[in-house]
């Protein structure tokens, strides 16, 4: 088991190495001879960028962590345009962000091949909503390819390079939680000279302002071509290697799976015994290639269509079949759930209904026995880590603001702060969101500082929004300029941990540095005395009674107050002293001086910090110390203490 | 072979998916078709984490499928508790038995079950054989606690049926950690394959 970014870069084709999807994917893109990548990290797309950061300086791909989606699709864009070959990755919620680029400019096409990976998450495993990219796909009228396991993943990327180039269109590749961060046998292929030899690839951009300007009477001629393009890729798709038809040629049952429902409908089908059935692999959702579909249709009787999330499939099929008289059955919805991630089970219970067979063992059966167990095992949701500096600083804030203040926050680790007990979240939205949330509800409860009419002093509702250093550059610098320009009273405490930890401690413009060394650092604090901010300090919330004075401070003074609380991300320091074999102090509870009071379980909640209900004391879970010293500052009765021994 | 299916379970920072990328590493090597199935991201934060390995020629998605796990391999035990559907009829439980307590149970919000409750409900309801031991003491006892995961899978390594060799796992571990801790690891594997034999004798 080499390291993943010496596989993703090994000169051996032929050779079967165990890769999760988006590494997969960053190698087909390096098969594919990639020269421009752009983009910003969102779980489950995150490995792909982090794998092509580590690999670029020895592939002579020019990589770039950019400080949000539609950046990210612009730089990736231009390249393509420029005639290289140029990919951007996001999560479904960042294919948001990037919407407003992305539907302007699906009309001008592209020069160098233009792939766009957007991850899905069904189920929401570490997500905000449960948006289907393939629809997002049929509304820009851009084609929509869908692995269904990690080699097909890498596969697939080189085709969607070569799709892209032929007819000079986007092409977006969708992956999902459970094909992004599934691991599977892939086989490598050839790397091309450039990638081997880590020649620098330039381009060069031709103008032409018919093309690349959108005004309307540019605009006006893009949405004719667009699906006059869409069509001619439907026909293409007929014979894209990725569509096939299998199974029993004269079955008069047929089921119809794309993407990753494939993998799912193949176990079914195994599982119930079921072989007299014809299958319609689709790696190409949307569009549907119809001549396939005709015959696959042919001689069917009835069809079921097994997909993830939305009806996208389903509603091409019905329309292709309404259009064509053909009246047979064609199932879908009805059968197989709308919300949350498909499964084998659900899979194997659609069929199973579909033909009116039961399915290999009772599903109920196993459901009421958990529905027991499930209440018997308690919640462990996920929490901030041991000696994460956003623990000390929601615990300022709280004290500092009080219980009526309201706490808009952001998308970020520290979003696990609406969890007892911190509980100091109370609205999440989407990325920068915390800070236009912030102003709205200032405006809304306190007015604005340029009304006549305003409340302010002890009048005002106080107002605390917390936002992450890479947010705050993804989307909360516009919303912190709208702030300052229309007078709100609010404080934004911007929670700096000096890296993107969230998706795996990605560097961001507040950490400086970037794949290529040192880029150029921007002070959070820098930026908000330029904009104006009525009030900006920088703390260290490791301290946490001046975190709490900070912020008092900072709430008497009417305006924009901007705190940046600063202190890197735990998991990221004690990742890298266990690298360099470093130790921290381990702390432990002096029991004499434990009166019980639990404010270090019921107020801070450090998950090294648990409750041993036969002594009715706390006690601290040495394995999971990581040596901040925060309880010390918490205890009102001084019962934490290092102990003589280290840890690691 | 059809499939094996693994589920190993735990608390996120518990070297988890680090023991699901060596198992499916071994089996790859051993010539299986493999899939490996993980959750990154904010739900890994020290709450509860679930990884899927398996491997056969019937194995197309990376998730194990509810009443289909072989094993269910626990680094805490009320993980296991709370995946205990994936669990097949006569399939196996194996956990470490030193319990991480939740917040909501320190903060009095809920309880933890005994060991004893939880052996109940697997091999009464779920018709499984359940089996704990303290994996964390034997690590230590090898010489670092990180090589929980590494004891815990030497004991899989023992358990009926279990279609990877203790060659093929060792193998894949000795190429994978840093030369330094090359032995700690063997040791902690060793421990992990000694407890297991002890564990399966009784």
């Amino acid at each position: 088991m080499a390291k993943v970014t010496d596989i993703v870069l090994w000169d051996k084709p032929g050779e079967k190495v165990l890769l999760l999807g988006n590494h997969a994917i960053a190698r087909g893109a390096l098969e594919a001879n990639i020269a421009v990548y752009a983009a910003y990290p969102g779980t489950p797309s995150s490995e792909l960028t982090d794998t092509m950061a580590a690999v670029a300086e020895k592939a002579g791909v020019y990589m770039e962590y950019s400080t949000n989606e539609k950046v990210a699709f612009e730089t990736a864009l231009s390249a393509a345009w420029s005639g290289l070959r140029a990919m951007t990755a996001m999560k479904h919620v960042g294919l948001n962000v990037a919407a407003d680029t992305f539907m302007s400019a699906v009309g001008m096409g592209v020069e160098g091949g233009f792939v766009i990976m957007v991850a899905d998450d069904p189920s929401m495993w570490s997500s905000q909503n449960e948006q289907d990219t393939r629809v997002y796909g049929k509304f820009a009228n851009v084609p929509v390819l869908e692995p269904s396991d990690p080699h097909e993943a890498k596969e697939m990327v080189k085709y969607a390079f070569d799709l892209s180039e032929k007819f000079k269109h986007f092409v977006i590749l969708r992956t999902t939680t459970r094909s992004s961060h599934a691991r599977g046998d892939v086989v490598l292929g050839e790397l091309p000279e450039d990638i081997k030899q880590a020649r620098r690839k330039f381009g060069k951009f031709k103008k032409d302002p018919t093309r690349f300007v959108d005004i309307p009477a540019h605009s006006r001629r893009f949405h004719p071509q667009i699906l006059e393009k869409i069509e001619k890729i439907r026909e293409e798709l007929n014979n894209c290697p990725f569509n096939w038809i299998e199974g029993k040629e004269d079955a008069k049952v047929g089921i119809i799976a794309p993407g990753l429902s494939y993998a799912y409908v193949k176990e079914a089908l195994a599982w119930l015994g079921v072989d007299d059935v014809k299958v319609l692999k689709l790696g190409t959702p949307f569009p549907v290639p119809y001549g396939l579909l005709e015959k696959f249709m042919d001689g069917l009787e009835k069809v079921l269509i097994v997909e993830e999330l939305e009806p996208v499939v389903e509603e091409q099929v019905k329309t292709w079949a309404y259009d064509k008289g053909l009246r047979i059955p064609i199932h879908g919805k009805d059968l197989v759930p709308r919300v949350y991630e498909m499964t084998t089970r659900r899979a194997v219970t659609a069929i199973a209904k579909f033909l009116g067979i039961g399915t290999p063992i009772n599903f109920a059966e196993i459901d009421e026995k958990y529905e027991k167990v499930s209440r018997i095992v308690p919640p462990r949701p996920p929490s901030l880590c041991p000696a994460c500096p956003h623990r000390n600083s929601f615990f300022a804030i709280r004290k500092a603001a009080g219980p009526k203040a309201i706490f808009p926050s952001d998308i970020g680790c520290y979003t696990l702060g609406v969890l007892p007990p911190l509980k100091t979240v109370d609205t999440t939205v989407a990325m920068g969101a915390s800070i236009g949330v912030a102003h709205g509800l200032s405006i809304a409860t306190n007015g604005s500082l340029a009304e006549k009419e305003h409340k302010s002093g002890k009048e005002k509702q106080i107002i605390v929004a917390t936002i992450g250093d890479s947010t705050f550059y993804h989307t909360g610098l516009p919303a912190l300029a709208n702030a300052i320009y229309n007078r709100s009273n609010v404080l934004i405490v911007v929670l700096d941990n000096l890296v993107t930890a969230m998706t795996g401690d990605q560097p961001n413009p507040g950490t400086g540095q970037t794949p290529h060394g040192m880029g150029r650092r921007i002070p959070i604090e820098d930026v908000a005395k330029a904009m104006g901010a009525d009030f900006v300090a920088v703390v260290d919330p490791y301290d946490i009674k001046a975190t709490y004075e900070t912020v008092k401070k900072a709430l008497q003074v009417e305006g924009v107050s901007v705190v940046v609380s600063r202190q890197v991300c735990a998991l990221y320091k004690i990742g890298q002293m266990r690298r360099r074999g470093e130790k921290w102090p381990i702390y432990h509870v002096i029991e004499d001086k434990c009166t019980g009071c639990k404010i270090c379980i019921n107020a801070y909640g450090c998950p090294a910090i648990y409750w041993d209900s036969e002594t009715k004391k706390a006690k601290v879970d040495p394995s999971m110390c990581w040596g901040c010293g925060g309880c010390v500052q918490v205890c009102p009765f001084d019962a934490f203490e290092p102990m003589k021994e280290e840890g690691e | 072979m059809r499939e094996y299916n693994i589920v190993i379970t735990g608390v996120g920072g518990q070297g988890i998916l680090t023991a699901a990328n060596l198992l499916g590493w071994a089996a790859l090597h051993a010539g299986h078709k493999v899939r490996v199935g993980e959750v990154h991201g904010m739900s890994q934060r020290f709450g509860s984490v679930i990884a899927y390995v398996r491997f056969g020629e019937n194995v197309y998605g990376a998730m194990v499928p509810e009443g289909k796990a072989d094993v269910i391999l626990s680094f805490e035990p009320v993980e296991a508790l709370r995946y205990i559907n994936y669990l097949k009829k006569g399939g196996l439980v194996f956990t470490n038995a030193r319990p991480i307590p939740p917040v909501q149970v320190s903060m009095g919000l809920a309880t933890y079950p005994t060991l004893d409750e939880m052996k109940k409900i697997v091999e009464e309801d779920f018709g499984g054989k359940f089996m704990a031991f303290d994996a964390e003491k034997l690590a230590l006892e090898a010489g670092n606690i990180v090589t929980t995961n590494v004891v815990l899978i030497g004991a899989l390594s023992q358990t009926p049926g279990f279609p990877l060799s203790e060659e093929e796992i060792k193998e894949v571990i000795r190429i994978s950690v840093p030369p330094k801790t090359i032995d700690v690891n063997m040791k902690a594997f060793e421990l992990g394959v000694k407890a297991a034999k002890e564990m399966l004798r009784l």
